[in-house]
């Protein structure tokens, strides 16, 4: 019974946190300096009647919310307006069918444009999270076994060098040295392979996936090697690691079957919440390897002023980091005994 | 555990910043990381005079000036523009720290502000302000950043400030929880009783307190802002008139350098933002460990357990009980030492005892004497820092001393199984308590029949007094008592000759703990167990013990069987302890503590270990250590009272 | 039924893979790789902004007209015209063997409809411009069309070259704003096979094409994201031409044994501007106009001042490397005839630019170094903005500030969003200098336009310029009919334009693009511009034997 109401309080206070996003996303692009709708117009130096019309396409000419035709404060506009004509409804049925509006740039609707891209950057995270989950973690849990020896010492370094790399740095860097021993500089696939064997294909992606991922998984091993070693120096420190060693286990059993399954506690947890990051660090990886993301588009997006992609996107973004936050949570309260009770 | 508060403690410093500063310097990383940022910041503040030439000019710069290779002229060679990348590098500095430092300053500040009225004030303004922070936490804050330096002006202090205003969220967490940790505290409690105003508790009270570790958060989130103001600048976002070194990669990036190939105008800049965020990583891990001591020591670290280096004087154990029941343990001459940072702590020095079958020894002594330390000596459980020193122990005709860890790990449990003080913790909370006695089972007797085994875990709960059906329920689900029993059955699952008890009751409430006691000697009785019970609780003792060792400083006060011990005490040590003890048929004696604490192990008194506070000491006590004497059969002495007459 | 559905699955799937196992045994098509970094913004020619989509079209569509690489015009779907004798009535007789790549033939109707089309649709915020003189446009039989003109205009050949003509049986059914012409069936030399935006654009020759059939069989455009990575690529032959590269990048190219760089004028004409507010009082737009602008730059002895003070060649060779030419006006080499090849430019200077700011009263009152306004109300300090996107400017910045220091200007410099930097420019007249840049037509007429005063309101016009003379010239242009004449008017203007110091022009940037040597062959360089994409040179290039 607790259970499910833990489950339902952490539900509800995910829901909260994703309405809260929507509105946030809605009046940041509309209070802050630079008119939506002169991004709209992609050239600048249009005329008037041309910025008018393109105000109109992209809805920008209806009051942003009752009572206030811009967000200026200052300025009340008519309340006496049906509130289903503003912007901030339109936004909000737009977005309960799935629409995020139509791209300045692209001409084309933000929601396809983010879905097509979206696996792309799903393929990346994921390869890259998952190596450099595994290869944190293994050198995690060795450098805290072997602690305060000379392997503990080379990789707590290690961890800690790669922490502080830049992404794009390391990216650029790889990207520099790959370039010349026979990489592909970037992009997903070689185009125009697309009626070659499936096998050639995938093998095409793979080898366009190496450097990417490489800096990728370089970035983040580091953390999750300091968080691996320091939880399960934790662990290892706990009475009933003891309590395993005079039962006569070995070292090797009782690193298996009773520290890491609580050294790994926090690392779900952890790898969760680096899910925001790791946006973060696709942004800068896609936009060093041209590799079509929803990084990449966020980069583009910026560079080319597309509010609606960059809107989009923003609101992509923190609804998945929140929706993974929440699974990490029931997925810890699942591993750990000791939350259900609560 | 006792383990652990045996391990050295720094010595109490003269001043709290002189004790910080002495325990920091010892941490080689911190100190290389503050050298690592000292050296940055000297470039920075003085890149006017270091700087070989002026970014900001133009003058006789040439196109064929662009992306030279490092000379003698350009040390880091020339950038896009012509300009040297060494002088673009020491002036980007000032530029990257500035931002760092200035945006961490309003983060810390915001983050602490939040914090201290969150923890301080607590209830609603805490519910609301810990909800807000946890929103602002799974917002991801790059994606935000970029968004809102797109929106705006990309001027310095556009960028400063929005890396600031959404940098504060993880000092706010923080500095909440260290403010509710000193808000209890006595001092502060005090000065609201006297009617102090809340902000004035605060100031005075809280915030020195916050402090430190707001200075650590402060060193991190520097470095997280240098991060992000490198990576807009990198993506296009920076402001373009204030060249940092996220500029100056940007520049390089965008304008050829990678397909010139010229690397020093990509290394130079990336170089700089790795060499300070690395140099305020080491330096925040450094400060953190200053303030919050970590051992980084855990029980699986190899220990250096068996250094035979002392041949030990040869101290007698009288072997008086029961000579019919054969003989199970020989302790001889056991020395341990701790070693740490080349101090050496003698923890335990030359005891001997003997174990027989069927016996109970009790092993007595306040905290700190050693008493878990020999007990974990017996079965080579000790921390990393331990050796024994010399000594043998001799179990069903072997040395455990010399044997290889495997064949040691087989004794563990089915020969001598220990039953830890304060099972709250010596249960893993993930696993239920039968698969944990299952676990036992299986490894010391891995024939056991499947079908058998899940009826002996319920048999060995049965045993104890817990219901079949608590088998498979987590150690979180029982109480303190259950820990404790479901502990014993564990430590009875492989039928061991020995078990050793180390103060199994003390964290218990006085009815479970006489119902463990009982227990166990029921156990005993039923069988035939020996059992080394430790105990600083002499009315234990009395009431179920054969013998008695009594332990001080390491070494044995006295050792007797337990009517020596309670009628006719000899050692001083052991007389001070009875009378701490009430005796119900004695009721007109007063109670009395013996004043001082048991000496520090890394700074052993010359003499005599009680001399300092016994009563009864004179002037050879503090010179000399005296040596066991045998004052009968069944009974050992180390005091020099007992050479007089 | 079901099964024989079945069938012609299996046999369809046997077909596939045999041919992708033969595929590469059997004789390879010749693709040519061109690798640009960026990629069409739509493929819906009513909405599309980008270089990169025009390109396209260039390749798939037809028009009336063709632009060619040395700035003239050339018929294309008509065989011939015929104009009235007042100038108004344009008679084109459209070929019979044109069909669109669905077999459609292309007749009268498309081009009506695709005329109209771009004529009427409201979502369409730049065609207005090209149909503004457009009064009535018909289909008077299968092979003609008749397009009368409101009032005689002198560049009919420029308003339809961007006008494609698009197929109405397709067209006529979409909604024509939202419509994403992915299928893009044109009629055009090369045919659409695969689209994905910022990957890729693969196109395949048009067999039957009425014009020259392409050389190659296929050719694709990947994007890459960044310039770097386009240089590598061709370095490593991962692409066979690159429409552009960092100008940084040319040496280490030139050293490459394989490659052939190649610089020149671009196909549309490009120039970049130093932005002097100078709007007067009286010509402040009255609903928009802050017109903040420092008044010493509404005087011409401080922008002569500045010009003499500004090192074109030096900006050239740092921030171009050399690749670009010192400019005189708005109006850019680039632009064939129209360029006013007389002007002699202001000489650098830094004496002469002083001498100017001496004798015009602007001294340094107060010895802070910053020369001040002669009746000493305010410090030669000016707000210097340029556009964040621009990766240029930054750098022209520092070296302006550096030059004009030298006279006792001083700048205050800061990027800004380029929406922002809209606000501010114009009609708002918010600002002092700014650094910007234009990318324009094959005629002249908007770029003059940009300095007439009727643009002032509009906020087309950035620097507030107002000449009457100017303005009548103006006028006189767009309607002469004659070419030379028409020309002489246009250079008299950039004469005096010149003269006036209404822009600072540092430099028109070249084309830098490269080839490889070792795998095509017969790319178009000998013309005034350079375009290795243009359709003239995808046409004829063909594989190295």
């Amino acid at each position: 019974m607790s259970r499910y109401r833990l489950l339902l309080k952490k539900i509800g206070w995910s829901v909260f946190t994703i309405l809260f996003v929507l509105i946030l996303n809605f009046f940041l692009f509309r209070v802050l300096p630079g008119d939506p709708a002169r991004a709209g117009v992609k050239d600048p130096r249009l005329k008037k009647e041309a910025v008018e019309a393109i105000r109109v396409r992209f809805g920008l000419d209806k009051p942003v919310i009752n009572c206030f035709d811009s967000l200026n404060p200052i300025k009340i506009g008519n309340c006496a307006i049906n509130p289903f004509d503003t912007q901030f409804f339109i936004y909000l049925r737009n977005l309960a069918q799935g629409e995020l509006g139509i791209s300045f740039h692209t001409n084309r609707p933000v929601a396809e444009i983010l879905v097509e891209r979206l696996w792309n950057t799903i393929l990346l995270i994921g390869a890259g999270q998952i190596l450099s989950i595994l290869v944190g973690i293994a050198l995690g849990v060795i450098a805290a076994w072997k602690a305060r020896t000379a392997i503990d010492y080379g990789a707590l370094i290690t961890g800690l060098v790669t922490w502080s790399l830049p992404t794009f740095w390391l990216g650029i860097i790889l990207l520099f040295w790959g370039s010349s021993h026979g990489f592909p500089v970037g992009g997903k696939a070689t185009i125009g392979t697309s009626s070659f064997p499936f096998l050639y294909q995938v093998g095409d992606v793979v080898r366009h996936m190496i450097l990417p991922t490489l800096t990728y998984t370089i970035v983040y091993m580091g953390e999750y090697l300091l968080i691996m070693r320091s939880s399960l120096l934790d662990v290892l420190a706990e009475d009933y690691i003891l309590t395993a060693k005079a039962k006569g286990l070995s070292a090797f059993q009782i690193l298996k079957d009773h520290a890491l399954k609580n050294a790994m506690l926090p690392i779900v947890t952890i790898i969760a919440i680096n899910l925001g990051f790791t946006v973060a660090g696709a942004i800068q990886i896609e936009a060093v390897f041209s590799w079509p993301g929803l990084g990449g588009a966020i980069y583009e997006a910026v560079v080319r002023r597309d509010y609606p992609v960059l809107q989009g996107a923003f609101l992509l973004i923190a609804v998945s980091v929140i929706i993974a936050n929440l699974i990490a949570d029931l997925t810890y309260s699942y591993l750990d005994p000791r939350v259900q009770a609560e | 555990m006792a383990v652990q508060e045996l391990e050295l403690k720094p010595s109490v410093p003269s001043s709290p910043l002189l004790g910080f500063w002495n325990v920091f310097r010892k941490n080689r990383m911190a100190v290389l990381g503050l050298f690592m940022l000292l050296i940055i910041i000297v470039l920075a503040v003085f890149a006017d005079i270091l700087a070989p030439y002026d970014p900001r000019s133009y003058e006789d710069i040439q196109s064929s000036d662009v992306y030279q290779p490092p000379s003698a002229e350009h040390w880091f060679g020339t950038d896009d523009a012509g300009k040297d990348v060494l002088s673009g590098f020491m002036y980007g500095a000032r530029i990257s720290l500035i931002v760092g430092f200035f945006a961490a300053f309003i983060s810390i500040f915001i983050g602490g502000v939040i914090g201290i009225v969150a923890g301080f004030f607590g209830g609603k303004i805490e519910t609301f302000l810990m909800r807000f922070t946890d929103l602002m936490l799974v917002i991801p804050d790059l994606p935000l950043i970029v968004v809102i330096v797109a929106l705006t002006k990309p001027s310095l202090l556009n960028i400063i400030f929005v890396i600031g205003l959404l940098g504060w969220t993880t000092t706010a967490r923080v500095v909440r929880s260290q403010t509710l940790a000193v808000k209890s505290r006595k001092f502060v409690l005090r000065a609201k009783a006297l009617g102090a105003g809340n902000w004035h508790i605060i100031w005075h009270h809280i915030l020195p307190l916050v402090m430190p570790i707001l200075v650590v958060n402060a060193v991190l989130v520097i470095s997280l802002a240098i991060l992000n103001e490198s990576t807009l600048s990198f993506i296009g976002l920076g402001d373009p008139t204030a060249i940092s070194w996220g500029q100056m990669l940007n520049f390089a990036f965008g304008r050829g350098a990678m397909s010139v190939g010229a690397w020093w105008a990509l290394v130079a800049p990336g170089f700089g933002i790795v060499w300070v965020v690395l140099a305020l990583t080491l330096l925040g891990n450094g400060l953190e460990q200053a303030l919050n001591p970590r051992l980084e020591s855990h029980h699986l670290m190899p220990g250096r357990q068996t250094v035979q280096k002392e041949a030990g004087e040869f101290s007698p154990a009288p072997d008086f009980y029961r000579r019919d029941a054969p003989l199970l343990l020989d302790v001889q001459n056991l020395s341990v030492h701790y070693v740490n940072n080349g101090n050496v702590a003698k923890a335990v020095q030359n005891v001997s005892f003997k174990l027989h079958e069927g016996e109970l020894l009790g092993l007595v002594g306040e905290s700190g004497c050693g008493k878990t330390t020999l007990m974990m000596a017996l079965l080579r459980l000790l921390p990393s820092a331990g050796e024994i020193a010399s000594g043998h122990v001799y179990f069903a005709g072997r040395d455990l001393m010399a044997l290889s860890e495997e064949e040691m790990a087989d004794v563990r449990w089915s020969g001598i199984s220990i039953i830890f003080q304060g099972a709250m913790n010596a249960l893993n909370p993930v696993r239920t308590v039968g698969d944990q006695i299952k676990e036992a089972i299986l490894k010391h007797i891995p024939e056991f029949p499947p079908r058998a085994l899940e009826d002996r875990v319920v048999e060995l709960l049965d045993l104890v007094g817990i219901a079949a059906e608590h088998k498979d329920h987590f150690p979180h689900q029982y109480s303190g008592g259950m820990r404790q029993r479901a502990m014993i059955a564990m430590a009875l699952s492989c039928n061991p000759q020995i078990v050793i008890a180390d103060e199994p009751t003390t964290a218990l409430d006085v009815m479970i703990q006489a119902q463990i006691l009982e227990l166990l000697d029921e156990l005993r009785k039923k069988l035939g167990l020996a059992i080394i019970f430790v105990t600083h609780d002499l009315g234990v003792v009395a009431e179920m013990c054969d013998t008695v060792l009594v332990m001080y400083g390491g070494v044995t006060a006295e050792y007797a069987d337990v009517d020596t011990i309670y009628n006719a005490p000899r050692h001083p040590y052991t007389q001070e302890l009875l009378k701490a003890f009430p005796d119900l048929s004695k009721l007109e004696r007063r109670l009395s503590s013996i004043p001082g604490y048991p000496p520090k192990l890394d700074a052993l008194p010359p003499g005599c270990r009680f001399a300092p506070r016994c009563p009864l000491a004179f002037e050879r006590c503090t010179r000399e250590m005296p040596a066991l004497h045998v004052l009968a059969k069944n009974h050992v002495v180390s005091c020099h009272l007992v050479e007089q007459p | 039924m079901k099964i024989r559905y079945t069938l012609v699955v299996l046999l369809t799937i046997g077909a596939l893979l045999l041919s992708a196992c033969g595929g590469l045994g059997q004789a390879q098509p010749v693709v040519l790789r061109i690798g640009w970094p960026g990629s069409p913004d739509t493929l819906n020619p009513g909405v599309a902004v980008l270089a990169e989509s025009y390109t396209i079209f260039e390749l798939v569509y037809d028009t009336m007209y063709d632009l060619q690489l040395d700035g003239s015009f050339k018929l294309n779907l008509a065989e011939s015209v015929s104009v009235s004798d007042d100038h108004l009535v344009y008679t084109y007789k459209i070929r019979d063997d044109v069909k669109f790549h669905d077999g459609q033939p292309l007749t009268a109707e498309d081009v009506v409809f695709s005329y109209l089309l771009y004529q009427n649709t409201e979502g369409y915020p730049w065609m207005g411009d090209y149909t503004y003189y457009f009064e009535k446009i018909e289909a008077t039989d299968n092979n003609e069309v008749v397009i009368t003109l409101s009032e005689p205009i002198p560049n009919i050949d420029a308003q339809l070259v961007f006008l494609y003509v698009l197929p109405k049986h397709i067209w006529e059914n979409e909604d024509p704003v939202e419509f994403e012409n992915l299928a893009m069936i044109g009629s055009g030399p090369f045919k659409m096979v695969e689209y994905k935006q910022n990957e890729f654009v693969h196109l395949a020759k048009n067999e039957d094409y009425f014009g020259t059939v392409p050389k190659v069989d296929e050719v694709i455009f990947q994007t890459f994201e960044n310039q770097d990575a386009l240089v590598q690529a061709i370095k490593t032959g991962q692409v066979d031409m690159i429409t552009e590269m960092p100008n940084t990048a040319v040496t280490s190219l030139r050293e490459d044994p394989n490659i052939e760089v190649v610089t020149g004028a671009p196909f549309s004409p490009s120039v970049t501007d130093i932005i002097f507010n100078q709007v007067s009082p009286e010509n402040c737009p009255p609903e928009d106009g802050v017109c903040s602008g420092h008044p010493a730059l509404r005087d011409r002895n401080v922008r002569l001042a500045l010009a003499h003070a500004t090192d074109k060649q030096k900006i050239i060779d740092v921030v171009l490397l050399g690749l670009g030419t010192p400019g005189t006006t708005l109006l850019p080499d680039g632009l064939g005839i129209w360029y006013n090849t007389e002007i002699k430019d202001y000489e650098y200077d830094v004496a002469k630019a002083n001498q100017i700011l001496d004798d015009a009263g602007y001294l340094d009152a107060d010895g802070d170094g910053t020369r001040d306004m002669p009746d000493g109300s305010r410090p030669l300090i000016f707000r210097l903005n340029w556009p964040s996107d621009s990766i240029d400017a930054p750098r022209m910045a520092e070296l302006l500030s550096e030059m004009w220091g030298q006279v006792g200007v001083k700048l205050e410099a800061q990027a800004m969003d380029p929406d922002a930097l809209t606000s501010v420019c114009c009609p708002a007249f918010d600002f002092d200098v700014i650094i910007w840049g234009w990318a324009s037509d094959p005629d002249p007429n908007l770029l003059l336009s940009v300095m007439t005063t009727d643009e002032i309101p509009t906020g087309s016009s950035e620097t507030g310029y107002s000449n009457p003379r100017y303005d009548e010239l103006f006028r006189q242009q767009a309607s002469e009919l004659d070419l030379e004449k028409r020309r002489q008017i246009v250079w008299e203007m950039q004469r005096i334009v010149h003269e006036d110091v209404v822009y600072i022009i540092p430099f028109y940037p070249q084309n830098v693009q490269a080839y490889r040597k070792d795998r095509f062959t017969g790319w178009i360089l000998d013309q005034p511009k350079v375009e290795l994409s243009d359709v003239t040179s995808l046409v004829v290039v063909e594989p190295v034997r």
